[in-house]
């Protein structure tokens, strides 16, 4: 602003020579400035409003077009990611290979109690103590009426009807809670492999789901994942096939008066487990708890097939015949002399019921099961091939199987392997394999020399396993299991319509506490291969403690306890497994064909 | 002597004063006040009690609170301002010697018939006594750094005192007010550009030094900055408010689903509902048109304070009834952002429509401050 002052005298003068009075004049150039002061002041203060307003504007755009924005969005509820979201998703279902459901969720309710908020809590625990009849009424009445107590679970799950009642009580301060629960609806059926799932993390309005054992456990992650937007997760197993071979191992299990039983039947080209059974067994809706004393192998927990591990006896001494043969140092035909006295590092070697076979081929060691022409076949192997070889067939680990429980089934094998181990190994004793092992390696022989590896989930071709045995030989191995079932020891394992061939044992039981075996208490397999001549399926049947006594003594021998259960399982499987049974044309005989 | 006393001649006595109310701005106040009580009575379960009733009744009283304070002189008021901030200072610091703890703060004092809120009280104190000293302050040293520092100190105070509450929404709401007054006063704005530039540089340093070794916080207090910032990514626990306000705004769409029909806010899935979250019912029950409507009404509010502090030529008048006309704003549009998941949640409440006793009286106070000065206002 320009100032103008007056005060200089000359100024003064100026003014006073012109008639005006500087006092005015000066008061009114004090006046403008001020005015412009002021003006000045208050264009600055409507500049800054400006600015303020414009920032008012913005913000109300911002808030009026969320307004907008969230009004025009569909009210979904936010579908929960990352983090505390697992929660929410829920599990994936598990079918079997032809997608029937074996495992899947059910809504259902829980029952919990704000005590505080009860209006008649003595009526309310005497109603549910009627509804639950497993409930403490006294103890409940109690629990109601302390006024500290804010919440309290009454139970976990309700059926549809315990909800009704419950809710019919009309008692405000018991409240429910939605929940997700594992629901098996086959029951027993492969209870096993599905193993069980419980709650874990819980809420009020959501409990997780987790997988406590078996295949749910092992694959929980997976199965809980969201991103899997609920893909079944798809077994190998048959439930047909499965109903049926539980239902004959039961069956054989009671008639051969057995403590426990195992059945594994795999795909030998793809190593698909399509049944396996273990009794006794349990129903995974309602798990019972693990035993907290006594055998946990005699627990309905626990998996004979996969987890429990047995000496299986002359079933073993196909490989050793294979491997011999494959090796070059034998041909089904060589002679082999079987007589006693036949001792390895001070040990007699016996047969059943101190037999004396004579002088026979490799092929009638296997048909009479001779454990000396099996041991000298072994010797003349020697310990590190015949290792190799049993390792290649997968008997040195647990097998692959896609249960948690799996791990535990890892194979016994000698501390120090003698050439008396491998002797014994030759005929099935002195090592310890499950049921499932022993299929793994059938399977081998079964599908021309090719090992698999054991898998409980559908695949779509065969496996590429490394080769362990010449197709030739794995022909000539099978030619020998067809005549075991021939004219050997598994007489009984002939069914109609299919040929069957395998491979019995009878190994005795080891005392628990060491020092020898039971003379009464044997461990009976029947491993075959079926149909015989082009085999698509492996079969093991183990029994545990069978006793058949049809006859004058008591028997315990394989072809008299698992050979015919095997043979009635086949029986009742084949057709279900879509193979068309084969009969010789002289026994269709009176068949009399009404269409032309 | 200042320019108001002497034009005191023009200005409207006795019960004449009544008719030079700043009457829309009055209907503005019932319209909105009338929304909140609607909103109070729906939440309840169509029930007058336990929020409507009382909120009506301490709006009447608010009301006539409004006349009464408007019927006195600006002035009067003017001289009252260094009276105001020292019982609105007394108040912060009584609360936090005994103050009842509520949700996890200190903030109310119990005077019998209702309980205060003090920072609500400083608010307004803040706004009187920052407007009367720039009155006072002549003008040419606005922007000098000695005058600049008393309204600093003037904000810092009453700012300490709630952040220790801990109410981190208030402190930063009555920091951005006075800040806001001062701007408005004319002070220089390479101030403003120091201090933002300050605070933005501190953030970013904060956020830069993470997961180096000068570190700034520690982990856990990280973590908890993002979960302030970003509440979706915990949708059940903190950003549980924010999800199931969203989800409420979402299903009333454009036109609501009517009346006492909103879900979310009648079956208790929205917390908060009858005060901080109380926008959340109106959007649900009338849509975006309810939502909208009430928006419109808080800015004609809005604009017939800012017009009547552009027509009042008295500095304090005119500074106080646009810092009344900005808390208010910071209110509304600090609450709409947070319930719209624009801002963090911070508790602030929707102004004369969340159910609470001492923001409705305290905003009706300042309206009828904001008439005082109108009524007054030199001609």
């Amino acid at each position: 602003m320009m100032r103008t002052p007056l005060r200089p005298l000359a100024r003064i003068l100026e003014a006073r020579q012109k008639g005006e009075n500087p006092d005015v004049i000066e008061r009114e150039n004090r006046h403008l400035r001020h005015e412009q002061m002021r003006d000045k002041s208050r264009m600055r203060a409507e500049g800054r409003l400006l600015v303020l307003g414009v920032m008012f504007f913005c913000a109300f755009g911002v808030i009026g077009a969320r307004m907008g924005t969230i009004a025009a969005s569909e009210p979904a509820e936010p579908r929960a990611t990352a983090t505390g979201a697992s929660i929410v998703a829920s599990r994936a279902d598990i079918v079997d290979r032809r997608g029937r459901v074996l495992a899947t969720n059910m809504d259902t309710h829980s029952l919990y109690a704000h005590p505080q908020q009860m209006i008649e809590p003595e009526r309310t625990a005497k109603e549910l103590a009627r509804i639950f009849p497993d409930m403490d009424e006294a103890d409940m009445a109690r629990r109601f009426a302390d006024p500290k107590k804010k919440f309290m679970w009454v139970r976990k799950k309700l059926s549809p009807e315990q909800m009704q009642e419950v809710h019919d009580i009309g008692e405000p301060g018991l409240l429910f809670g939605p929940r997700e629960m594992r629901l098996y609806p086959n029951g027993a059926i492969a209870s096993h492999i599905l193993g069980g799932a419980g709650f874990g993390r819980e809420g009020v309005h959501s409990a997780e789901v987790i997988g406590t054992a078996g295949i749910e456990k092992f694959y929980d992650e997976s199965l809980r994942d969201p991103a899997r937007e609920g893909a079944p997760l798809e077994l190998a197993l048959d439930l047909t096939v499965q109903a049926a071979a539980e239902e004959v191992l039961f069956a054989g299990m009671k008639l051969m008066n057995a403590k426990g039983a195992a059945s594994v039947l795999m795909d030998v080209q793809t190593g698909e487990i399509v049944s396996i059974v273990s009794l006794p067994d349990f129903d995974p809706n309602d798990r019972p708890s693990p035993l907290t004393k006594g055998d946990a192998s005699d627990s309905p927990l626990f998996n004979r097939a996969i987890q429990g591990v047995y000496e299986l006896g002359s079933t073993f001494k196909i490989f050793t015949a294979a491997q011999a043969m494959e090796l070059g140092l034998v041909n089904p035909n060589t002679i082999i002399d079987t007589r006693p006295p036949f001792k390895v590092g001070g040990h007699k070697i016996g047969e059943f019921a101190n037999h004396n076979y004579g002088e026979i081929s490799v092929a009638e060691i296997i048909i009479k099961s001779s454990n000396r022409g099996t041991g000298k076949m072994a010797l003349a192997i020697g310990k590190a091939r015949q290792q190799d070889f049993l390792k290649r067939l997968g008997m040195f680990e647990p097998t692959p199987a896609e249960i948690v429980e799996a791990s535990g089934g890892k194979p016994l094998l000698p501390k120090r392997w003698t050439d008396l181990s491998a002797v014994t190994i030759s005929y099935g004793h002195g090592i310890s394999t499950s049921p499932l092992h022993l299929a793994a390696g059938y399977a081998a022989i079964a599908n021309g020399g090719i090992a698999v590896k054991p898998t409980l989930l559908k695949r779509s071709g065969p496996q590429d396993g490394a080769r362990v045995m010449s197709e030739s030989v794995a022909a000539a191995s099978r030619l020998m299991l067809r005549k075991v079932v021939t004219e050997g020891t598994a007489s009984f394992g002939e069914v109609p319509g299919y040929h069957v061939g395998g491979k019995t044992g009878t190994a005795d039981k080891p005392k628990e506490k060491g020092g020898g075996y039971y003379k009464d208490k044997v461990i009976a397999t029947f491993a075959t291969i079926f149909p015989a001549h082009d085999p698509k399926y492996v079969l093991v049947v183990t029994l545990d403690e069978p006793v058949e006594t049809s006859g004058t003594k008591p028997r315990r021998t394989a072809g008299w306890t698992a050979v015919p259960v095997a043979a009635e399982m086949i029986g009742r499987i084949a057709p279900l497994l879509g193979l068309r049974p084969e009969f010789i044309t002289g026994q269709l005989e009176g068949v009399v064909r009404i269409s032309q | 002597m200042t320019y108001l006393e002497h034009n005191i001649k023009s200005v409207p006595s006795g019960w004449r004063k009544i008719l030079h109310l700043n009457w829309a701005l009055v209907v503005l106040l019932c319209a909105v006040a009338s929304m909140g009580f609607l909103m109070l009575y729906s939440v309840a379960g169509g029930s007058l009690t336990p929020w409507a009733e009382p909120q009506i009744k301490r709006f009447i009283l608010g009301l006539v609170a409004m006349f009464v304070v408007a019927l006195v002189p600006i002035w009067f008021w003017r001289n009252m301002a260094v009276v105001a901030y020292g019982i609105g200072l007394t108040l912060l610091v009584m609360v936090e010697l005994f103050g009842e703890v509520g949700m996890g703060a200190q903030r109310w004092i119990d005077l019998g018939f209702m309980r205060l809120q003090p920072s609500e009280v400083m608010k307004i104190a803040l706004v009187m006594l920052i407007a009367a000293y720039y009155d006072w302050l002549p003008i040419q040293k606005t922007s000098r750094p000695l005058w600049v520092m008393p309204p600093v100190i003037l904000i810092l105070l009453p700012t300490a005192l709630v952040v220790s509450q801990p109410d981190l929404g208030t402190a930063l709401l009555l920091m951005i007010a006075g800040g806001v007054m001062m701007f408005l006063a004319g002070v220089h704005w390479l101030y403003f550009a120091t201090v933002i530039g300050a605070g933005f540089g501190t953030i970013w340093a904060v956020f830069q030094s993470r997961g180096t070794d000068w570190q700034l916080l520690k982990d856990y207090q990280y973590k908890r900055i993002d979960t302030f910032l970003d509440p979706s990514s915990d949708p059940l626990g903190a950003g549980y408010h924010i999800t199931q306000a969203k989800i409420a705004m979402g299903s009333g769409g454009w036109t609501g689903r009517g009346f006492m029909q909103g879900t979310q806010s009648r079956l208790n899935f929205l917390p908060e509902k009858q005060t901080d979250f109380i926008f959340n019912t109106l959007a649900e029950e009338f849509g975006f048109v309810g939502g909208f409507s009430l928006l419109v009404l808080y800015v004609l509010i809005l604009m017939f304070c800012t017009i009547s502090a552009l027509q009042n030529k008295d500095r304090f008048s005119s500074l106080l009834i646009l810092g009344v006309g900005l808390t208010f704003f910071l209110f509304f549009a600090v609450n709409m952002s947070m319930v719209m998941g624009l801002a963090p949640v911070v508790g602030v409440p929707l102004p004369m429509v969340s159910f609470g006793g001492s923001a409705m009286l305290v905003l009706m106070l300042a309206f009828g401050l904001v008439q005082s000065a109108h009524i007054h206002r030199p001609r």
